[in-house]
């Protein structure tokens, strides 16, 4: 069947590419256009129209132990946190013109739970990151001094038990610290027992995914989040990357400093410039949005001290295998002095690093905000007066403390796209999306030209996913099931006797029993594999 | 010998499917129930339950319930069965029921593991009014380690908050033990590194009891780490729990609805938790329900209502309901017939078990599929 999308505004920054046109789609695939006047199977007239690939997300917790955990402990915030269940999921994020979003925080030994919770999203293709890091057995490796090859193989083995598109580390050594009543825990801080380092942990996890050429960089969660003062943890991690790539998840919980008479202040500007003085070094933004919400985290330690913060009063905190993780409820508000300086924090951040191929577009969902906030955030980004507007509503003590009201830059739509479309298809390895050029997967967003950027970005005018159709202006058309991406980079398969018999030791158990495979799914064509660098 | 019947006649398997079909369309209120299934025939029961707008219901569900009643209330600190045999230095067992719910726990528990590198091997174990049977089967085995402290688990409440009440410098009235005995565990948990409470909510243990040891949990870290292990009732029950909050986000006792927008599509899927008004017992003795697909694939339990009504039963084979079912498949046990995804009480999680002794016996979830397929358009 041949599609076409008739005259829209056709924005396409990986092609340098921004003006009226027409995208052609085959098979799920865009294609050049045909020859002379081939009269299209359908065609869609999108004149007036903003065209862009499907939108990729790559940091928003939809699927998961501790996501189902949040749950079932907040029945009555189901409607607050957005996508709450899976299905609603996948169609809120089609609406918004979203087709690819990433899972980021799995631990191995749920990533048969994690995968099943994300088969049942609809409509969205998807991905998750295996965490490591807090766990015994690469703490054990690295205790032993084993080399960076041991490290290698088991990190392989872990994405291809797992299904895993990448590797995260949460607070490296963090947990596995706190099971020892640990209740601080820093970057050159050391694990009890194991005599090693989080920043040690850090590296050789970074150095393996690089040398075994997972396109994802190591995806880092810094130790700290949430203090004030941590700053200094992030920009001390920043500068560990060393000239090797590293990802940091949701820098905004990261940039807080001690100005100020209550000693918390935005420290956004100072990471910002280290950001853009580091080329090796990509971010996402974790944006806060004022209102209910739940943070559910694989950082138990800081889950655990901010625990007497829940709103409404329960929490749960889980002792994992290795990382475990919390859950506490909470309230973003807008009077709120620590809340409106983490807000402007979060804008700074998207403000202030230059290169919107290096910023990513996320609230840490549901952390900072459910993801359903989205639209309006684009339009904060779009609008310094929609910003002013805020800003004149918040604690004039906070706004005090931050850079934001000097700042005068509006994204454009093609900043967006590269932000939200062209960046995240890169830092992922997925060659074939984020783009319009021939060849690309056929998820395509159109929006029409609102002046109001939030109502343009929450209901997309058309949504193709695989080249068919599923929204038509903002209602779900169609439903139909994604696919999970994955890597499986080369490895000495030594590695797996050497789990089994770990697995037996320690466990009683076989690690076959929390392998991925794919007939465990119950849906046709269950995984893409997205190819290494050899 | 054939595997599906209609009023207690042999019959294909594609009649015994379509006449399902025909009882599940035709009925006003339909109830899946029992949901003893792994979590291939729960998400398609569920999903079947979301295209018929009927209730969902598991057998265990007052088990699965009583905990999540203290977790959502108050929350809690709970960890894993891995941690529990690994790291404990102080395994307090509270109650009674807990072999029963974990056949494994003394072979996974009370034997020592291998532990990580610098852990100390063994650790205090105290059983905690575990009932005269227990008590008496400790003493005279190889876990002669263990310390029991207390009988009988009606005394489980007012332990526990004389532990916590202890634990919390504050004093105490009259126990059934003596207080010394209630001073020493209470030092003995403050002491603990890392210390691992585990209890049963199939026993007799109450949700308040439940929510007094979960709160001595929270206050014992206030200065050391300590940590619960509630162990799940069977049939899958925690598997089916997980499902039915990624689906709908609720536990089970839901009631499930897709509402088609204009075009026809399942625009809006919704869901109603009311853990008293959708049990399936009172749906069906109240009346309420009038059709109940009922599966029972582990073992072939029995409903345990009274009134008659429509049932189309997924059962292991041998089933003796105690009125028969409209419609009765045979369907294989899940890790035995075929390969099953289920929660594993070894590991806390979801996991793979290969079948055992794979057999033709028929899947619920394909059974589901069948049904399903036979469901006229437009339900």
């Amino acid at each position: 069947m041949l599609t076409r999308l008739a005259g829209g505004r056709v924005i396409d920054p990986a092609h340098d590419r921004d003006g009226v046109g027409d995208i052609w789609i085959r098979d799920g695939r865009i294609v050049e256009a045909p020859p002379g006047n081939t009269a299209a199977d359908a065609s869609y007239d999108v004149s007036g129209k903003i065209v862009m690939a499907g939108g990729i997300d790559i940091h928003s917790h939809i699927a998961g132990s501790n996501v189902n955990a949040a749950r079932l402990l907040l029945p009555e915030r189901r409607a607050a946190t957005g996508g709450w269940a899976t299905f609603t999921t996948g169609c809120l994020y089609a609406k918004m013109g979203f087709t690819t979003v990433v899972e980021p925080a799995v631990a191995p030994h749920y990533a048969l739970h994690a995968h099943l919770e994300l088969a049942d999203i609809p409509i969205i293709d998807k991905a998750m990151l295996a965490v490591l890091g807090n766990d015994d057995f690469l703490l054990g490796l690295m205790h032993a001094r084993e080399g960076a090859t041991a490290v290698r193989d088991y990190v392989a083995w872990t994405l291809a038990t797992t299904r895993g598109l990448g590797i995260k580390v949460i607070n490296a050594g963090g947990a596995e610290a706190f099971k020892s009543n640990v209740r601080t825990f820093s970057l050159d801080d050391v694990v009890p027992r194991y005599g090693v380092t989080s920043r040690a942990i850090v590296k050789a996890l970074q150095q393996a995914v690089h040398e075994l050429g997972v396109p994802h960089p190591l995806h880092v969660h810094c130790n700290n989040l949430g203090l004030a003062g941590n700053a200094e943890t992030a920009l001390a991690t920043i500068a560990a990357a060393e000239g090797l790539p590293l990802h940091l998840a949701h820098l905004q919980f990261y940039g807080y400093g001690t100005e100020g008479k209550r000693g918390f202040s935005s420290a956004a500007a100072r990471l910002a410039e280290a950001v853009n003085a580091t080329e090796s070094v990509t971010i996402d933004v974790g944006q806060v949005m004022f209102g209910p919400t739940v943070t559910i985290s694989s950082d138990v330690l800081r889950q655990f001290n901010a625990r007497n913060q829940a709103r409404p009063r329960k929490w749960v905190i889980f002792d994992g295998d290795a990382n475990g993780g919390g859950v506490v409820p909470y309230e973003y508000r807008v009077d709120d002095f620590y809340n409106a300086v983490q807000w402007a924090a979060g804008l700074e951040l998207f403000l202030l690093i230059d290169n919107p191929s290096r910023v990513f577009f996320t609230t840490d969902h549901p952390n900072g905000a459910p993801f359903t906030t989205y639209p309006d955030i684009l339009a904060l980004l779009m609008d310094r007066d929609r910003r002013a507007e805020w800003i004149a509503r918040l604690p004039p003590e906070a706004v005090a403390l931050t850079t934001l009201p000097s700042i005068a830059r509006e994204y454009t739509f093609g900043e967006i796209a590269t932000m939200t479309r062209v960046a995240p298809a890169r830092l992922l390895g997925l060659t074939d999306r984020g783009h319009l050029a021939p060849g690309a997967v056929a998820d395509i967003a159109v929006y029409a030209d609102n002046a109001d950027r939030a109502a343009m970005f929450r209901d997309a005018a058309l949504v193709f996913k695989d080249g068919e159709l599923v929204v038509r202006d903002g209602d779900v058309t169609s439903i139909r099931y994604g696919r999970a991406l994955t890597v499986r980079p080369d490895h000495d398969h030594a590695i797996a006797r050497r789990m089994r018999g770990y697995y037996d030791d320690r466990y009683g158990i076989s690690p076959d029993v929390m392998a991925v495979s794919d007939g465990a799914i119950g849906r046709p064509d269950p995984f893409e594999l997205v190819p290494c660098a050899s | 010998m054939g595997d599906a019947w209609i009023s207690g006649k042999p019959v294909t398997l594609q009649a015994a499917c379509a006449e399902a079909a025909r009882l599940l369309a035709a009925s006003r209120f339909p109830l899946i129930a029992g949901l003893g299934t792994d979590m291939a025939g729960a998400r398609a029961a569920i999903a079947l339950a979301r295209r018929l707008g009927a209730a969902v219901d598991h057998m265990h569900s007052a088990a699965v319930l009583k905990d999540l009643e203290v977790m959502r209330d108050a929350g809690w600190m709970v960890t894993t069965p891995g941690e529990a045999r690994l790291r404990a230095d102080c395994l307090l067992l509270v109650g009674t029921g807990l072999t029963s719910a974990w056949l494994e726990l003394p072979r996974r528990l009370l034997v020592p593991a291998t532990a990580p590198a610098g852990m100390e091997p063994g650790r205090r174990v105290v059983w905690l009014c575990p009932g005269p049977e227990v008590a008496r089967s400790l003493a005279k085995d190889a876990h002669a380690h263990v310390e029991v402290i207390g009988g009988d688990e009606a005394d489980l409440p007012i332990m526990l908050a004389a532990l916590r009440a202890r634990v919390a410098g504050r004093p105490i009235g009259k126990t059934p033990v003596p207080q010394e005995a209630i001073d020493a565990l209470a030092g003995n948990l403050q002491a603990a590194r890392f210390g691992v409470a585990v209890w049963s909510a199939s026993s007799g243990i109450d949700a308040l009891a439940i929510e007094m040891l979960c709160g001595l949990i929270k206050d014992l870290n206030a200065n050391t780490r300590f940590s619960g292990l509630p162990l799940p009732p069977g049939d899958n029950a925690a598997g089916v729990l997980e499902a039915c909050g990624w689906t709908s986000g609720f536990p089970m006792r839901s009631s499930l609805r897709a509402d088609a927008d204009a075009a026809g599509h399942d625009a809006v899927h919704d869901a109603v938790h009311d853990p008293w008004r959708f049990d399936a017992s009172r749906l069906v003795d109240g009346g309420e329900a009038d059709c109940v697909l009922w599966i029972s694939a582990y073992r072939p339990a029995a409903p345990t209502w009274t009134r008659n009504v429509a049932t189309i039963a997924l059962t292991a084979p041998d089933a003796r309901l105690r009125r028969p079912a409209r419609v009765q498949i045979a369907v294989g046990r899940p890790g035995t017939d075929h390969d099953s995804i289920e929660h594993l009480a070894a590991t806390g999680a979801l996991g793979t078990i290969v079948a055992a002794a794979p057999s033709a016996a028929i899947s619920v979830a394909r059974v589901i599929a069948d049904i399903a397929a036979a469901l006229p358009a437009g339900v």
